[in-house]
């Protein structure tokens, strides 16, 4: 274990504290879920007809079929939750008769900024070993504190799963004649 | 009062990781908050089955030891009879036993029986249990029986979250290095563990929602962080936090949020709750014992360490 503490005087606010991080494209997310298909198509979501209940205002989720020729393997929900001060991109992906097939999330961005960097407030720190070893402008990519939430990301995939329902219900497994895609 | 020390400078070294081997990040909904997994030194395909692999393991060692989902190894216990042996998963005894042990070198400053206080001020759903727990039971009476079994002497409730949250960490990092990563990174909502050569940076937030904290750098460590500010309840005329003292079952500061850096995450996790017991001389004496080093912030946004060594 190697630990060297980089310490202000006081816990001097710190001019951008803000996280953001691109995990998986829409594409990788879709690739991941359905290794096996040859086409997306995307698919309209009519949002009259979803029934969802306690969906947020603006909610318009992208929705895809993964196909193998003819064959619908199930369907990707790619939608987006508004916490406190964060956006979370989030993947649903079900399979053709509606079970869960993975969770995974695409994009996490704190709402207010980019990721936090050293430059600007490393004055700050004191002591010999603070700032001429440290690399200057080097993202800090790891935080500890700030816990993040995912009580959004838990309601939102309760509300693709519901929507997956209604579109099982309205297409079956089938290739929908005016898909969109 | 703030103090600046230097343990065991590192020197940042550059990963050993082939040009085409990207840096390959994934995050999931776990353990009721973001899990980060990050590697590198791997091709895509290996790092997106180890990355599955390792999301796998945390989401099954949140089974094992949820304090209120029916049939976890916790649930077992709380429905079986005092006295009678329940078989447990490995990782269950493992998580125990280390339990246990802190409980024991912390003195009681860290106790996992301390669900009881938490359940009666509203902090946890009450289990599915037929009993209540015995005032006077505490991690004594947790007896773990050969290798797969757990045997509780009194009536009493255990919960892991202080505990099995770095556990996790620690597991999905094995895997990410045993699928051959050479630098790791597994971040449960603030509780994370760097493995590899290279030193990374590492934000503590003072107090959430602020944007005061302390930088350190790590190379083969885990931090964790623990406050109860964020999540308090009144109580009768007292602001209630949802973390114990182990010995005096009294809820500790809310004021303050720790954080513990340790070599593993669940050590780091268990660490904190000892330090937020508030008896500075005794947890600076079980950082040391652990191998680990403690920051306290204060209301004020002041710094204090624990068992840095100059």
């Amino acid at each position: 274990m190697n630990v060297r503490w980089l310490l202000p005087l006081v816990a001097a606010p710190v001019a951008q504290v803000a996280y953001a991080a691109q995990y998986m494209t829409i594409e990788q997310a879709q690739r991941a879920a359905f290794p096996d298909a040859n086409a997306f198509a995307a698919i309209a979501l009519d949002k009259a007809a979803s029934g969802v209940p306690a969906a947020p205002p603006g909610w318009s989720p992208k929705v895809w079929q993964a196909r193998a020729g003819e064959r619908s393997l199930g369907w990707l929900l790619v939608d987006q939750v508004i916490g406190k001060s964060e956006l979370i991109t989030y993947a649903v992906a079900i399979d053709s008769r509606g079970a869960l097939i993975s969770v995974e999330v695409l994009e996490y961005r704190e709402s207010h900024g980019g990721e936090i960097r050293l430059a600007g407030w490393r004055k700050q720190f004191v002591g010999k070993t603070a700032a001429d070893a440290v690399e200057l402008n080097k993202d800090i990519r790891n935080i500890s504190g700030a816990t993040l939430s995912c009580r959004h990301v838990t309601e939102g995939v309760q509300r693709l799963l519901l929507a997956g329902r209604e579109i099982l219900r309205r297409d079956g497994s089938e290739i929908p004649a005016h898909g969109n895609g | 009062m703030a103090t600046v020390e230097s343990a065991d400078p590192v020197t940042p070294k550059r990963a050993r990781c082939d040009a085409g081997h990207a840096i390959f990040r994934r995050a999931r909904p776990l353990l009721g908050t973001l899990v980060e997994v990050r590697c590198e030194g791997v091709d895509s395909a290996r790092a997106a089955r180890a990355c599955d692999a390792a999301f796998g393991e945390v989401a099954a060692i949140h089974r094992l030891m949820s304090f209120h989902e029916a049939g976890s190894d916790l649930d077992a216990l709380h429905r079986a009879c005092p006295g009678t042996p329940v078989r447990v998963d490995a990782r269950t005894r493992d998580v125990l036993a280390l339990a246990i042990r802190i409980a024991s070198v912390s003195d009681g400053s860290f106790d996992p029986t301390v669900a009881a206080q938490q359940v009666a001020w509203g902090f946890l759903p009450r289990p599915a249990s037929p009993w209540s727990p015995d005032p006077r039971a505490d991690w004594r009476d947790i007896h773990l029986v050969g290798s797969d079994r757990v045997c509780l002497s009194r009536p009493l409730w255990i919960d892991l979250g202080g505990i099995a949250k770095g556990f996790a960490v620690d597991r999905a990092v094995e895997i990410l290095l045993q699928a051959g990563a050479v630098q790791v990174c597994v971040n449960a909502g603030g509780d994370l563990r760097i493995a590899g050569e290279r030193a990374e940076l590492v934000f503590l937030h003072a107090h959430a929602g602020s944007d005061a904290g302390a930088v350190i750098e790590l190379a083969n460590a885990a931090v964790a962080g623990s406050s109860g500010s964020g999540s308090r309840r009144r109580i009768g005329s007292h602001l209630f936090g949802p973390h114990v003292h182990g010995k005096s079952r009294a809820p500790v500061s809310t004021q303050a949020r720790v954080s513990v850096v340790a070599p593993t995450c669940i050590v780091a996790d268990a660490l904190t709750k000892v330090v937020l017991s508030g008896d500075d001389a005794n947890s600076s004496r079980v950082l040391e014992r652990f191998g680990a080093q403690g920051c306290i912030h204060d209301a004020g946004s002041k710094l204090l360490l624990l068992g840095v060594v100059a």
